[in-house]
């Protein structure tokens, strides 16, 4: 399919205007994140040498520059501090309501993770309620391997979602 | 003898949705700064220090410091480069040209910053807006634009200190009124008090007037040594006396204060800027601060030290922040009504200060002697802070 405007881009993937992270391992260091949200598994990086939790994850310690870190799992429920609902205007690539919270997932370094909110409708979260890790599948990731033509590195995502009483 | 640094001119073209590509909104910023001091010329400028963040994305260039010395007939033989700080490019810009010029590394610096975010197609500012934070942790969530962390902020705020949203609305109020005459300003109207509150809703608990608006512009300004000034003005000098840049976290989840509406980072890099100017909130006679949505100014005069914490609803209702009161704030409009190209703001903040402390701005404060910029940027990620005044601080 053509770009408007842009008809040399037809069938071309453009990374410059993609919202999602290059999450494949030709791409990023941190992809065992993203492998681990295929999972079910929120997590993030520890340094074996100091002890130190980060987060995001990193490919060094930010406390001691240690290399040697490992991927450690954060809790995957929480309780909203605080959050906001967008109903009108939201932009492209976001349903309404799109709705951002900030979730104690009552370990550090995750104490106020700022998070989008899904599969809840607008006008029903409520300050304290409890939510759950959400993990869903973005687009694949056209990886241009030369000879061997493109491959799609498959991808997930992930926000959270009102646990069902 | 130590070299002293001076802004010497500043000017900005019109802001608003232009009809011009970024190389014309830098040329216009360009001419209205020189024509501020006339004696001086594009020939005398040997430093151009450019802000902007957006080029890249909306206008497909980089490097853009060469293209604009090109475009606005500058040979920069000491310095030519470009800072990308966000909201806060444009302070940053002066802070750079502060330290060349006073390491004898430059002698006349332009800083100027400009962007110009309205596209062709409505979609893609709000889409490339998810790079304005930290893209693959914020931005991904649909946090690039502004409106919801505010929100938060607002919303935390008004939890811990009681805060309503008629404190947010007499922010506006002020800032509006201030521009209402101000011809290069985006938003050129009065705005009540009713109109204010009655605002359709962007994210509760804010509305339209709590939130500046998108903008595209330009502003330049220049940045000397007292002595080469005074062979271009006779008007009094007006000294950057201190400055400070802190950036403790980037992911929001690693904000630094208690809650939203505790800016620790805003604290220490007032605590730095004083010192180093060698002044006290005290002191602040006139300040423009980075009110790119009403609740932002309502936490800045209260870490900036002009109120107790958690004050600034009643500090900004009360008036205080009006001429007359406790300490002027945004007295040329602000982001909120003059706009917000974000490179731009801070140059368009430091012009701003230059003219109260000389006794020629629009809405002058009387007898002002100190004042201050103050910008964020990112998803509340970095506090910029400048610190003017009439006299040099050694």
């Amino acid at each position: 399919m053509a770009v408007l405007g842009i008809p040399i881009l037809e069938d071309l993937y453009p990374s410059t205007m993609d919202m999602w992270p290059l999450e494949a391992k030709e791409f990023n260091r941190s992809w065992q994140f993203y492998e681990n949200l295929k999972a079910g598994r929120l997590t993030t990086t520890k340094c074996k040498s100091c002890g130190h939790v980060a987060y995001p994850p990193r490919v060094i310690c930010p406390e001691c520059y240690s290399e040697d870190l490992e991927y450690t799992d954060l809790p995957t429920k929480g309780k909203v501090i605080v959050f906001s609902e967008e109903v009108k205007g939201v932009p492209l690539g976001f349903d309404s309501p799109l709705i951002h919270a900030v979730v104690d997932l009552g370990v550090d370094p995750a104490r106020r993770v700022l998070t989008r909110i899904v599969n809840c409708a607008a006008g029903t979260l409520k300050q304290g309620d409890e939510v759950q890790l959400a993990v869903f599948p973005v687009p694949a990731l056209p990886i241009d391997k030369g000879k061997q033509g493109t491959i799609m590195s498959e991808r997930v995502f992930f926000a959270f979602e009102p646990v069902k009483k | 003898m130590a070299r002293n640094a001076v802004i010497l001119a500043g000017g900005q073209c019109k802001w608003g949705v232009r009809e011009a590509h970024i190389v014309d909104l830098f040329q216009e910023a360009a001419k209205a700064c020189l024509d501020d001091v006339p004696n001086l010329k594009p020939k005398d400028i040997d430093g151009l220090i450019v802000a902007t963040s957006y080029a890249g994305r909306c206008s497909f260039q980089v490097n853009t410091a060469p293209v604009i010395a090109e475009r606005c007939g500058l040979k920069p033989t000491s310095i030519c480069t470009r800072c990308d700080t966000l909201c806060a490019g444009g302070s940053t810009a002066i802070i750079l040209a502060k330290g060349l010029v006073e390491a004898g590394a430059a002698d006349i610096v332009m800083a100027a910053g400009g962007e110009k975010l309205y596209t062709p197609q409505k979609w893609e500012v709000f889409y490339s807006e998810l790079a304005s934070v930290d893209h693959d942790w914020d931005g991904v969530h649909g946090m690039g634009l502004p409106p919801p962390f505010f929100a938060l902020t607002a919303q935390e705020h008004m939890m811990h200190y009681g805060t309503k949203k008629e404190d947010l609305a007499a922010v506006s109020v002020a800032n509006y009124n201030y521009a209402a005459t101000n011809p290069v300003a985006q938003m050129q109207k009065a705005l009540t008090l009713e109109e204010a509150m009655g605002a359709p809703i962007v994210v509760p608990p804010l509305t339209l007037y709590d939130c500046c608006p998108i903008t595209d512009g330009a502003a330049a300004c220049i940045i000397t040594t007292e002595e080469i000034a005074r062979k271009f003005t006779d008007r009094p000098l007006v000294y950057i006396r201190g400055t400070a840049q802190t950036c403790l976290n980037s992911v929001s989840a690693n904000f630094p204060g208690a809650h939203l509406a505790d800016w620790k980072h805003t604290r220490i890099a007032a605590e730095k800027a004083y010192g180093r100017a060698k002044v006290s909130a005290s002191d602040i006679k006139v300040a423009q601060t980075h009110d790119c949505f009403s609740i932002s100014e309502v936490i800045e005069v209260e870490e900036l030290g002009f109120c107790k914490k958690g004050e600034g609803g009643e500090f900004c209702r009360s008036k205080q922040i009006e001429i007359g009161g406790k300490v002027p704030v945004n007295t040329d409009g602000g982001l909120l009504a003059v706009g917000h190209p974000f490179g731009a703001t801070g140059i368009r903040q430091g012009t701003e200060i230059m003219k109260q402390l000389q006794g020629r701005a629009r809405h002058q404060v009387k007898d002002a002697d100190i004042g201050l910029t103050h910008n964020l940027s990112g998803a509340n990620a970095e506090h910029t802070i400048l610190v003017y005044g009439r006299t040099p601080v050694k």
